[in-house]
């Protein structure tokens, strides 16, 4: 064989590679080219208009219902005239801000002097100018929290009962957890995991519902598709890294899965506080105490599940102080927001990588229990029962929290 | 070193839950919400009655942006064609039905209309009893169309069974009688789509010996369905949502005013006048009042004449009391001014 042939095949076979890699590319932006120069020949003009408003935010002020809305349609949209409605709907004064045209994903605030009376229900009646109309309904009209000390100390508040409590009462549980034998160890374990699961499959529900009222364009459900499988690799990534770089104990991994499953159930408490601030702020739920009480019989079992895996292993005592609020004060930061910032895109989004964080604990938490009592602890007795019990105490305690 | 890791959360929790309960007061009444349903409505029901209104909005209701009113050239003209005899004795009208033509139905909003010389109601035409009534349809649009007249004329003039197909004219010929207030619309299936699209309008027939001269007012009340769901999202005076009162009607103290009232909607309607009451003629048809008050029921395709005058100047509102039509748009302005003043500022 000639070695010089040769080589100029190579070089020749490389060169078609690289053609039969850009040609395509090419031909696109030729065809995307004409396309916009010369259209694409398909002349089919809508029978009608197609306009679409979405609500994503309503304020309620004395005197005043604010609606924040966005442009899902493919055209810009003019705001003509607006009702509100109320035994009858009614053509009011208001105003829009920026403009009353709103270019396509563009928000827009539309303010209606309206002098609305606590209690009452209502019914926000967009007209635009080519003669559609889309409608938002206020079930109960309630003042939108302002963001004044004593609201944003109200919320937190709130975050504190609903996440950081319940999770430092669990962990309280820390000395009882410390005296059981074994068996009753792997019992505890798969109690976490039946807890996780119901926790993740219920974050996964929740992101589902938001996703309703997540404006077309953003795709909700794609979003959760993104969320939950970023948190799974990214928390893989994290956690295999930390693996390597430290040197591998037996408390340090039991350690390092405690503060994945904190940090698991912290985001998706940041999702779970989103959604209860923003439910409040949409004149959705009442925050009563029975549900605030729901919350926290509910999350109780976080600060449980947190703890598990380190409860066969010493450790500084400050660890818990950490473990408990990265489980826990997301939950502040998720009613804040959720109350005075509310759009249902974010609280579908954390909700999602919650539930990713919660399913790679999950994974974790069973390969931990094989590493330490082979797979067969995990069809024991007392390992199914453990699982059955968590879901079961989940079960029962989300009975209180009618949201 | 694990003792004092417990002891310290449980303290905080405890610590953070027994301050939590002293800084949220007015808890109990939220749960006793959550408990029994009916004692939340009736807290619920009693909040509504015995709470403050919300306090209003310092602005003054019904004035509208300048931005956001009726161009003044785009109002509908109440006034009517003057009476009169017609020259031979024969009063003609050529009337063209153009369809989607664009109709700003509210100040922003404008709808694809079916109309009579594009304009909704189409044009007020007047005849004096006995005359001769010619009208010329000429049929611009894509569907069949008709013209069906109320009054007394031969079946075949009747506008109901002849079609008019899209490109063709038809002549109506009838003679004006009994004199009063004449609805004419379009009579194709679906009349109710024909009608609604904006396909009616307004006749008067003078009595041969007239009526005292004054200035008069000719005022068709529809409504607008635009998400064809079966309730109007608009109601108007001739056709647009509060026209009269971004363009208020101007007359003077004293003015005898005759108001020609015909509701063409499918639901009844009750022109009323604030600040007056009128003599009512129902229908048009007698010379005599048969009542003098301040509302008129009129029924689907009822109609009326209105005979009032001013005695105090000032700006009072005409409407329909069905508040809904009202908030929708069937209400205006009259702007009486004083007498003493030369009263230039007619709406025409």
């Amino acid at each position: 064989m000639a070695e010089p042939g040769s080589s100029a095949a190579r070089k020749s076979s490389r060169a078609v590679v690289l053609v039969s890699a850009l040609l395509p590319v090419l031909l696109l932006a030729g065809i995307l080219y004409s396309f916009l120069v010369r259209g694409t020949g398909i002349n089919l003009p809508p029978p009608a208009p197609i306009e679409n408003l979405e609500f994503e935010r309503i304020v309620l002020r004395p005197g005043e219902i604010r609606a924040h809305v966005i442009n899902t349609g493919p055209e810009p949209v003019t705001i003509a005239q607006v009702q509100v409605g109320f035994l009858n709907r009614a053509s009011w004064e208001f105003e829009v801000a920026p403009d009353p045209t709103i270019a396509r994903l563009g928000r827009a605030v539309v303010s209606i002097p309206y002098p609305w009376t606590p209690g009452e229900p209502y019914e926000i009646v967009l007209i635009t100018a080519n003669s559609l109309i889309f409608t938002h309904e206020i079930e109960v009209a309630a003042e939108t929290p302002l963001a004044n000390p004593a609201m944003l100390g109200r919320f937190a508040l709130l975050g504190v009962y609903v996440g950081v409590l319940p999770v430092f009462l669990g962990i309280g549980w820390l000395p009882f957890l410390r005296s059981l034998s074994r068996r009753w160890y792997f019992f505890l374990l798969s109690l976490t995991t039946g807890l996780l699961v119901f926790l993740g499959v219920d974050a996964l529900e929740e992101a589902l519902e938001n996703s309703a009222d997540v404006p077309g364009p953003y795709q909700g459900v794609a979003v959760i598709l993104i969320g939950v499988s970023l948190s799974l690799a990214g928390l893989y990534a994290v956690s295999n890294w930390l693996k390597q770089r430290k040197q591998s104990t037996e408390s340090g991994a039991g350690l390092l899965l405690a503060y994945t499953i904190a940090f698991g159930i912290g985001v998706h408490n940041l999702g779970e506080g989103l959604a209860i601030g923003g439910a409040y702020a949409l004149g959705a739920v009442p925050m009563g105490t029975m549900l605030v009480l729901g919350f926290t019989l509910h999350n109780l079992t976080e600060g449980v599940a947190v703890v598990a895996p380190v409860v066969q292993h010493h450790f500084r005592w400050s660890h818990l102080l950490w473990l408990g609020l990265l489980a826990g004060a997301p939950t502040i930061a998720g009613t804040l927001l959720g109350a005075f910032a509310y759009t249902a895109l974010w609280a579908v989004l954390f909700l999602a990588v919650g539930a990713g964080a919660v399913f790679q604990v999950v994974i974790e938490i069973t390969r931990y229990q094989v590493q330490q009592g082979g797979a067969a602890s995990l069809t024991s007795g007392f390992s199914l029962a453990g699982f059955a019990l968590g879901l079961a105490v989940m079960y029962v305690t989300g009975l209180f929290v009618i949201v | 070193m694990k003792t004092p890791g417990w002891i310290l959360a449980i303290v905080l929790a405890l610590g953070a839950l027994t301050a939590g309960l002293w800084l949220l007061p007015g808890q109990r009444v939220a749960a006793q919400r959550q408990l029994t349903p009916a004692a939340a409505d009736a807290v619920q029901n009693q909040h509504a009655r015995h709470l403050q209104p919300t306090k209003g909005s310092k602005r003054y209701q019904y004035k509208t942006p300048a931005a956001r009113r009726f161009d003044p050239s785009q109002v509908f003209d109440p006034t009517p064609p003057p009476p009169g005899p017609a020259p031979n004795g024969v009063r003609e009208y050529t009337l063209v039905i153009e369809e989607d033509v664009p109709h700003e139905v509210a100040p922003g909003v404008t709808v694809p209309a079916w109309t009579f010389n594009r304009t909704v109601p189409g044009p007020v035409l007047r005849a004096t009893e006995g005359e001769l009534v010619r009208i010329t349809l000429v049929n611009k649009g894509k569907v069949p169309h008709t013209i069906h007249f109320h009054g007394i004329h031969p079946a075949n003039m009747d506008g109901v069974f002849e079609l008019v197909s899209p490109g063709e004219t038809f002549t109506y010929e009838f003679i004006a009688q009994p004199y009063g207030i004449m609805p004419y619309h379009c009579h194709s299936m679906p009349t109710s789509q024909h009608i609604h699209n904006g396909l009616y309008g307004m006749m008067i027939f003078d009595p041969k010996e007239g009526r005292p001269p004054m200035r008069e007012l000719a005022m068709v009340m529809s409504a607008f369905d635009l998400d064809r769901d079966g309730e109007a999202e608009f109601y108007a005076w001739n056709g647009r949502a509060f026209q009269y009162a971004d363009n208020p009607i101007a007359l003077r103290q004293g003015e005898p005013v005759r108001m020609y009232v015909m509701n063409i909607f499918e639901e009844a309607m009750v022109p009323h006048l604030h600040g007056n009451l009128f003599r009512l003629y129902p229908s048009g048809t007698t010379m005599t009042p048969t009542e003098y008050t301040d509302v008129k029921t009129l029924s689907i395709a009822e109609r009326a004449i209105l005979e009032f005058q001013y005695d105090y100047p000032g700006t009072y509102m005409f409407q329909c009391h069905v508040t809904e039509h009202m908030e929708q748009g069937l209400m205006g302005w009259f702007n009486v001014l004083e007498n003493v003043e030369t009263a230039q500022s007619r709406c025409d």
